[in-house]
């Protein structure tokens, strides 16, 4: 897929990667994997917007191959069509990275206190304790 | 018994009313996913890795509603995120109760006690409390010290005020089954009404991939845990669904049983994949391609035995049949003779 911004990071994880599809079956790719991101995406359009958010769905067999997005700040989700979109950029932090177990289990009895720590005190910031 | 008799009648009645009409597809149990934000990070859940503007979305009480009246399932489990934590979740299962659902609303209790005072005891509404076992397991599953404990301790003040209490537990594939076996004494004690048990799912995104159990695995681990059960253990699930468990009868997957609903719309295909969203419960069922799905149709599918596939199934073998229902007559009234 056309010219990746920067090279695969060794924790191979997409973030910090753009991609520029040359074709349809491309861009396809790089929307499913945007897809299944657990981070934000920023798209570039064809009007030249850049439209930074979630994107929860995709429908690539649709009349009009679209994708919806949660943009922070608004309540209602975007529909893009697939036609708009020139690049697909993985700007936000990749949620679901470096939580695996083996990570977890790696890594030293007081690390892991101290994530445990931070994640209680993230709940009570939030008043969720 | 474990579960209550109007349940029994109600669920009875509504899967009987299905087949009459031949209805083909039927969901049994809507799983409302009101938020994704939770107080703890447990590494086997693979439901809260979202940025922070999407962990902040809420359903609202009438989005709620609604997908309860769409879908029309007579049970409505609630798990998320953490339910508590959402500001008008008293209000959503007071709209639910009015329905006359029975209502599943699945908690990691730490904010239980707090609340109860915001919510009435009814038969329609049951407090699913998440154990992983025993003190120590359990501690260990959540990622945090104590938690048993403040679980314990609500469990006592919900069944005090006159609640439903049940336990939701998953099996990981490193459980030792004496003390599985143990965890359901302590529970049996405590005084819960039942439990529920079903084995790990794989997801892609949760932290805790080695963890999680393999098809045989499964089985074996299951047969020892359910070997001889002892006369006093109340699962408040299907008996035919244990007995999936443990290899004594096969199913395949029933993904429409549990539709997923939460913020992003219906989940396709099932409440542990995401392949995309639908608008409508309708479009949801008529549109998912659902022959792609199931053992042996989907790789991700390969090594799920969970009970929101397969639970549907069992109910749907014991209504199906009248092997099936005299099964589930003789699981549920001689349950140690299995």
């Amino acid at each position: 897929m056309g010219n990746p911004k920067v090279g695969n990071p060794a924790n191979g994880s997409l973030e910090g990667r753009t991609f520029w599809p040359v074709d349809l079956s491309e861009l396809i790719q790089a929307v499913d994997k945007a897809f299944d991101y657990r981070g934000d995406v920023t798209l570039e359009l064809r009007s030249g917007e850049r439209v930074k958010g979630y994107i929860f769905n995709r429908n690539a067999e649709a009349t009009l191959p679209h994708l919806q997005m949660y943009l922070m700040g608004q309540a209602a989700p975007r529909l893009i069509p697939y036609s708009e979109i020139v690049t697909v950029s993985f700007t936000g932090e990749d949620t679901a990275l470096g939580k695996s177990w083996e990570s977890w289990v790696k890594k030293k009895e007081s690390e892991r206190k101290a994530q445990a720590v931070r994640v209680e005190a993230d709940a009570r910031a939030r008043g969720h304790l | 018994m474990a579960v209550s008799l109007s349940q029994i009648y109600t669920v009875t009645k509504y899967v009987l009313t299905q087949k009459i009409k031949g209805v083909e597809r039927y969901p049994l149990v809507l799983m409302l996913e009101p938020l994704f934000r939770c107080n703890l990070e447990c590494a086997g859940c693979g439901k809260i890795q979202y940025p922070d503007h999407v962990l902040d979305r809420r359903l609202t009480p009438e989005q709620c509603w609604a997908a309860a009246d769409e879908c029309g399932a007579p049970i409505v489990s609630i798990p998320g995120g953490e339910p508590l934590i959402h500001p008008e979740m008293p209000t959503i299962v007071r709209g639910l109760v009015e329905r006359k659902k029975y209502v599943y609303l699945c908690t990691n209790a730490i904010l239980l006690e707090r609340k109860l005072k915001d919510y009435t005891p009814s038969r329609y509404l049951t407090f699913s409390i998440h154990m992983d076992g025993l003190q120590e397991e359990h501690d260990q599953a959540v990622c945090r010290d104590g938690v048993y404990d403040v679980a314990v301790k609500a469990i006592r003040a919900a069944l005090a005020r006159g609640f439903r209490v049940t336990t939701n537990t998953t099996v990981f594939n490193d459980a030792d089954p004496e003390r599985v076996r143990k965890f359901f004494d302590a529970m049996m004690e405590l005084g819960v009404e039942g439990m529920m048990i079903s084995p790990g799912y794989s997801y892609e995104k949760a932290p805790d991939q080695k963890n999680f159990l393999k098809r045989r695995q499964t089985k074996e681990l299951f047969a020892r845990i359910l070997h001889q059960p002892k006369r006093g253990w109340r699962f408040n699930q299907s008996p035919l669904f244990l007995d999936f468990l443990r290899g004594k009868v096969d199913y395949q997957c029933t993904p429409w049983g549990n539709p997923t609903y939460n913020i992003f719309g219906w989940q396709k295909p099932c409440y542990l994949l995401q392949d995309g969203y639908a608008a409508t419960f309708k479009e949801l069922i008529d549109d998912t391609q659902w022959e792609n799905y199931g053992t042996g149709r989907h790789e991700q599918c390969a090594d799920c035995m969970v009970h929101c596939g397969y639970e549907a199934s069992a109910v749907n073998d014991t209504f199906g049949s009248l092997k099936g229902f005299s099964r589930t007559v003789k699981a549920t009234l001689l349950p140690t003779a299995r």
